[in-house]
């Protein structure tokens, strides 16, 4: 596979994380800005753990992803009766107090003569575990997309449950759901932890990717792009967000066919987009007419 | 030291007034549509590209670059609102609101949009914008004045002023205020809802371009970061203020003025921003409503 097609491919699959992350909280009924804060916790803490702990990568992901999901209940329990664009604003607002964090720690540590660590504004450079294990980039590339298979095997599982039906239940009314006895508190609590950990498995990916990484890659911009994402693809299965990454990063951004007027295309064509479909491409009737498709015909 | 505070205090008033007219624009469309346009800053940013045009192609006056800046950005608002919010204001308003994040995400989209057209129309990183005023600043004693600044504060309160003129002595700010209470009443009472929708975002838009017009101004020059920037403060000072409440986009917009100004000046640049944050983060956490209702010491109404 040539070296092109194997970044879209990673940066497809890396990006999708978030999406899904932003995915699971507009299925709970909210809509973060602030989800690429949690991207960023993750690739700084699995590089932390990589790079200066020395921890094998599977334990440092781990470790990112506790951290990750340890940092949404901390945003989500002051935010929790927030909705809307107040809800919005709120994770806005952690999201940039974490970049501006960011741009704040100076943690090194001298390493083969090398200071590695995050520098501030200087960014954190040489994540290189994955190099120095002498592991090829087409094996990097599978593992993130077993990785993505997984979390979509786990998502499939849980709309299948009682928890999934809940979970649609508080996003369409959260009123409802709680004169039904769901505790809808402690849902969104759930879900804005499991979304952290989510973005965090992304951003840890990530960091192992570009081996750098640097405070402006998690800035607003990020967050709002996996938002677009998740919507524009739909809202009625998981495979929404990925495909909603693949139009922008793999058809768009690849292509080269619009190069320097890619967003005058994108932009114009998700805002078309949404007015026909205002829940995205795979919305939830979609999904379902498919669903009944496939159980007509069982050999299908 | 009380001089720095004096002089601290009254920037962050100056910086404030332009946060805002920012925000009474964001905060009108929020009032009547219930929708966040996230492209209102990069629409700001098409005026002030076209008046910087306008500038190297033909050296225009300033009342001429301000018109421009205004027509501009309204033109840009309009194309917004006929692609992101006309086709999504008939959806459901309820919770789960479909049409709410459709119409958000769509004017990210436009947002990026316009942002690309206007950086590949004039491409460098900074253009120089004629100035409003170009005699030394005013000195009150130890404390000196910008007289742009001041000319910014008088928009503000004359913006602000006119506003609510304009939407409780008028019949169109009647309508307006019986689409916001009840818009399918007003529907069957005959009031031309989309029309109104329409030409709210006008305002605002007017709204946002004198106030981009007269930042560009003081600042001296246009960057592509006009956009995000106008889209971000006027959302911040909305916010703080109290969503939806004109006088909440005046204090809202005062009181990030000073906040930035004094830790600024306290704890430097990076922590102005983060403090900035905080203060919004703790404020949404504790009283969603804003400072104005805060001030008026109503009590605390659950947040929608």
């Amino acid at each position: 596979m040539d070296e092109y097609a194997l970044g879209v491919l990673t940066n497809v699959g890396l990006l999708s994380f978030l999406a899904l992350s932003a995915y699971l909280l507009l299925v709970a009924g909210e809509m973060s800005f602030g989800q690429q804060a949690f991207f960023g916790v993750g690739a700084y803490a699995a590089g932390i753990g990589t790079a200066m702990w020395g921890l094998p990568l599977p334990v440092a992901v781990l470790f990112a992803m506790a951290l990750g999901a340890a940092a949404a209940w901390l945003v989500g329990w002051p935010t929790l009766r927030l909705h809307g664009l107040y809800f919005a604003m709120a994770t806005l607002a952690a999201a940039e107090m974490f970049r501006i964090l960011f741009e704040l720690v100076h943690y090194q540590r001298a390493i083969d003569g090398d200071l590695v660590g995050p520098d501030g504004t200087q960014g954190f450079r040489g994540i290189r575990w994955v190099l120095e294990q002498g592991i090829e980039q087409e094996t990097f590339l599978a593992a993130v997309w077993a990785l993505l298979l997984i979390v979509l095997a786990a998502f499939a599982v849980v709309e299948r449950t009682r928890l999934g039906a809940t979970l649609r239940m508080v996003g369409e009314d959260p009123e409802l759901a709680a004169v039904f006895g769901v505790n809808v508190a402690r849902v969104k609590l759930g879900v804005a932890a499991a979304a952290g950990a989510l973005a965090a498995l992304g951003g840890a990916l990530y960091a192992h990717h570009n081996t750098y990484v640097e405070p402006r890659n998690f800035d607003i911009m990020l967050g709002v792009h996996s938002l677009a994402y998740a919507l524009i693809g739909g809202l009625g299965t998981a495979l929404g967000p990925l495909l909603g990454v693949a139009l922008d990063i793999g058809l768009l951004e690849s292509t080269r066919v619009f190069q320097g007027y890619r967003m005058i295309v994108f932009g114009g064509l998700v805002a078309l987009l949404l007015i026909v479909r205002p829940r995205g491409l795979l919305d939830e009737v979609a999904v379902s007419r498919v669903a009944a498709a496939l159980r007509r015909r069982p050999t299908a | 030291m009380v001089v720095d505070l004096l002089q601290n205090t009254l920037d962050g008033l100056m910086l404030g007034a332009a946060y805002a007219l920012l925000a009474l624009g964001f905060t009108l469309i929020f009032g009547v549509l219930r929708r966040a346009n996230l492209a209102y800053g990069p629409a700001i940013m098409i005026g002030a590209y076209a008046a910087t045009w306008v500038h190297l192609q033909f050296h225009a006056g300033f009342l001429v670059i301000a018109l421009v800046t205004i027509a501009a950005a309204m033109a840009a608002g309009a194309y917004v609102e006929q692609l992101c919010f006309a086709p999504h204001a008939r959806r459901s308003r309820g919770a789960g609101d479909a049409g709410a994040v459709a119409a958000m995400v769509g004017s990210f989209a436009l947002w990026m949009q316009l942002e690309e057209a206007a950086t590949l129309w004039l491409p460098k990183h900074l253009y120089s914008f004629p100035p409003l005023y170009d005699g030394p600043p005013i000195v009150l004693g130890p404390v000196t004045v910008r007289v742009e600044y001041l000319a910014m504060l008088a928009c503000a309160v004359l913006a602000y002023l006119g506003l609510r003129q304009l939407l409780t002595r008028t019949r169109f700010g009647l309508a307006v205020r019986a689409v916001v209470d009840q818009a399918d009443a007003a529907r069957l009472a005959g009031i031309n809802v989309p029309r109104i929708f329409m030409l709210v975002f006008a305002v605002a838009s007017a709204l946002g371009g004198l106030a981009g017009y007269l930042i560009v101004a003081t600042h001296g020059q246009v960057t592509p970061m006009l956009g995000m920037w106008s889209t971000l403060k006027g959302m911040i000072a909305m916010m703080l203020g109290g969503l939806g409440s004109l006088p909440g986009a005046v204090v809202g917009g005062l009181a990030l003025g000073l906040i930035e100004s004094h830790s600024q000046w306290l704890f430097g640049p990076q922590y102005r921003d983060l403090i900035a944050y905080l203060i919004l983060f703790a404020l949404l956490a504790v009283q969603p409503s804003g400072l104005w209702a805060m001030l008026r010491r109503s009590p605390a109404p659950a947040a929608p």
